[in-house]
């Protein structure tokens, strides 16, 4: 299994419908909106790297999706 | 589905105390049965002598699998697979847990064997809040904050005056009980629990139904040596009427019904307990006293107990109660900050010793090392956020591989279920 952060930019008001249609997508395990040098934080878990190129297709072909950036999880360790 | 996991924890956890109060009601009226009534020893090993067969059953009936997934993984918890063996890495959590689980449920089947009215009997536990906080700034990496603090004496408080009873006598006996074996047992079995949740088994989250299994395994293992150390000691022969109670149909089909009943509420609890601190979760069962009412007043009308109180200034005293612990739960709810901390370092230093650094700090919750514009993402919670600055960012600049970060605060979130 693979995780990865996609790290998102918007255009500026298309976040709400941006969202509902992130939450369709399979392999989208948590998405945040966050207020900083990005909008969205999108959470990606992937069988293949393959799987993980149409998670980032999807997201980019979302309107008002302005650019992605894919950080792979290489090793993590968490509480939950 | 995706939703927002705040939401997730606070049904799973109020649902648990929902159930919970259902079975405190069906516990009332079993241990008001003459088999149990003088014998709380053998109503605690009948409880899980029962609940291990019962449990073992629901287990197994939820290890079928149904259009290629399991009915515990659709219905219970997404991460259960199928029944399986304890872990060597589980061991020492679930003797604990058991042990804990195993004084705590004697000295609660005590009190229910000593009092009638279940919303009374809930009242005192509920300041188990109290010393899960205590006990989380030693064990856990996150220390109460003052809202913390506030929201659980909120609760604790409200609980007390939730439950409390103007006809009931006070007894000392069952108030010591609570105060000395029920809170601090229950305490640590809440913590031994969620670090079982929060626990990887194969590479996959620990699962709730497991987990519950094998707790009432270790739990019915603790029981009987403790019973059976207590009639040796006493030449008694508790253990032997626990088992022969156990076997008699009538009282078999009781205690299973209330077991099998637990089991969903347990299972829903542990699951919560990997999403939330146990402190909060035990803030939120506080619930199980407003839902404890209704079940009270059903066993009123049906002539179980009789000790319920209908008096105005008893009923004000009582909604008061249930206004704080909602004020209390809400606080609780509405005072958390989270945020990404986006993290590049120096090149040429080891990623695990920073990644263990990281760690370190109070308030992270994930550190990922990742591949691409950043080394580390870092996610952290907190109440305040000052307590950010003064817990997370101070620490972030003491270490000096960190060459720059940014912090991004999550203003909402969801998360897949």
């Amino acid at each position: 299994m693979i995780s990865a952060y996609i790290l998102i930019t918007m255009h500026p008001g298309k976040s709400d419908k941006a969202i509902k249609e992130m939450r369709q997508i399979d392999n989208v395990a948590k998405i945040s909106i966050i207020a900083g040098e990005y909008d969205i934080v999108v959470r990606a878990q992937v069988k293949n790297l393959e799987e993980l190129l149409d998670v980032t297709d999807k997201l980019q072909m979302i309107e008002g999706v302005n650019k992605t950036t894919t950080q792979i999880i290489e090793k993590e360790i968490s509480l939950q | 589905m995706i939703i927002r996991k705040k939401y997730l924890f606070y049904v799973l956890a109020i649902t648990s105390s929902f159930i919970a109060a259902g079975v405190t009601g069906i516990d009332s009226f079993v241990g008001s049965q003459s088999a149990f009534k003088y014998d709380p020893w053998a109503f605690a090993f009948s409880l899980f002598f029962i609940g291990a067969v019962i449990t073992l059953l629901i287990s197994l009936v939820l290890s079928i699998k149904f259009k290629g997934k399991n009915l515990g993984a659709k219905i219970l918890d997404p991460s259960f697979k199928q029944l399986r063996m304890i872990k060597k890495s589980e061991i020492k959590y679930h003797l604990i847990a058991g042990l804990m689980n195993a004084i705590n449920t004697v000295g609660y089947c005590a009190i229910v064997s000593m009092v009638q009215d279940p919303s009374v009997i809930l009242s005192f536990s509920q300041i188990v809040i109290l010393y899960l906080l205590l006990m989380e700034s030693i064990t856990e990496k996150d220390v109460p904050t003052l809202v913390e603090v506030q929201s659980s004496v909120i609760v604790a408080f409200g609980a007390i005056l939730a439950s409390i009873s103007l006809t009931g006598e006070f007894q000392l006996l069952p108030v010591l009980i609570v105060f000395l074996v029920v809170n601090p047992t229950w305490a640590v079995f809440s913590i031994y629990q969620r670090k079982l949740k929060i626990m990887k088994i194969n590479n996959r989250p620990n699962d709730s139904i497991n987990i519950r299994f094998w707790n009432v395994v270790f739990s019915l293992l603790f029981t009987a040596v403790l019973i059976l150390i207590f009639d040796l000691f006493t030449s008694g022969s508790h253990l032997i009427a626990g088992f022969v109670t156990s076997i008699d149909p009538y009282y078999f089909l009781l205690l299973a019904l209330t077991m099998g009943t637990t089991f969903f509420s347990y299972v829903l609890y542990i699951r919560s307990l990997g999403m939330g601190k146990a402190s909060v979760n035990n803030a939120i069962r506080a619930s199980t006293i407003i839902f404890a009412i209704p079940f009270s007043i059903l066993l009123l009308q049906l002539g179980i107990i009789t000790e319920f109180s209908t008096d105005p200034v008893m009923l004000i005293i009582k909604i008061i109660g249930m206004v704080l612990i909602i004020m209390g739960i809400i606080s609780f709810a509405l005072a958390v900050v989270k945020a990404y901390i986006f993290i590049d370092v120096e090149t040429g230093t080891p990623l695990r010793e920073t990644m263990n650094k990281l760690w370190d700090i109070r308030g992270v919750s994930h550190v990922s090392i990742t591949s691409g514009k950043y080394d580390f993402i870092v996610k952290v919670s907190t109440r305040t956020l000052m307590k950010g600055y003064e817990r997370i960012i101070k620490k972030l600049n003491e270490i000096d591989e960190i060459k720059k970060y940014h912090w991004e605060s999550v203003l909402k979130d969801w998360e897949k279920i």
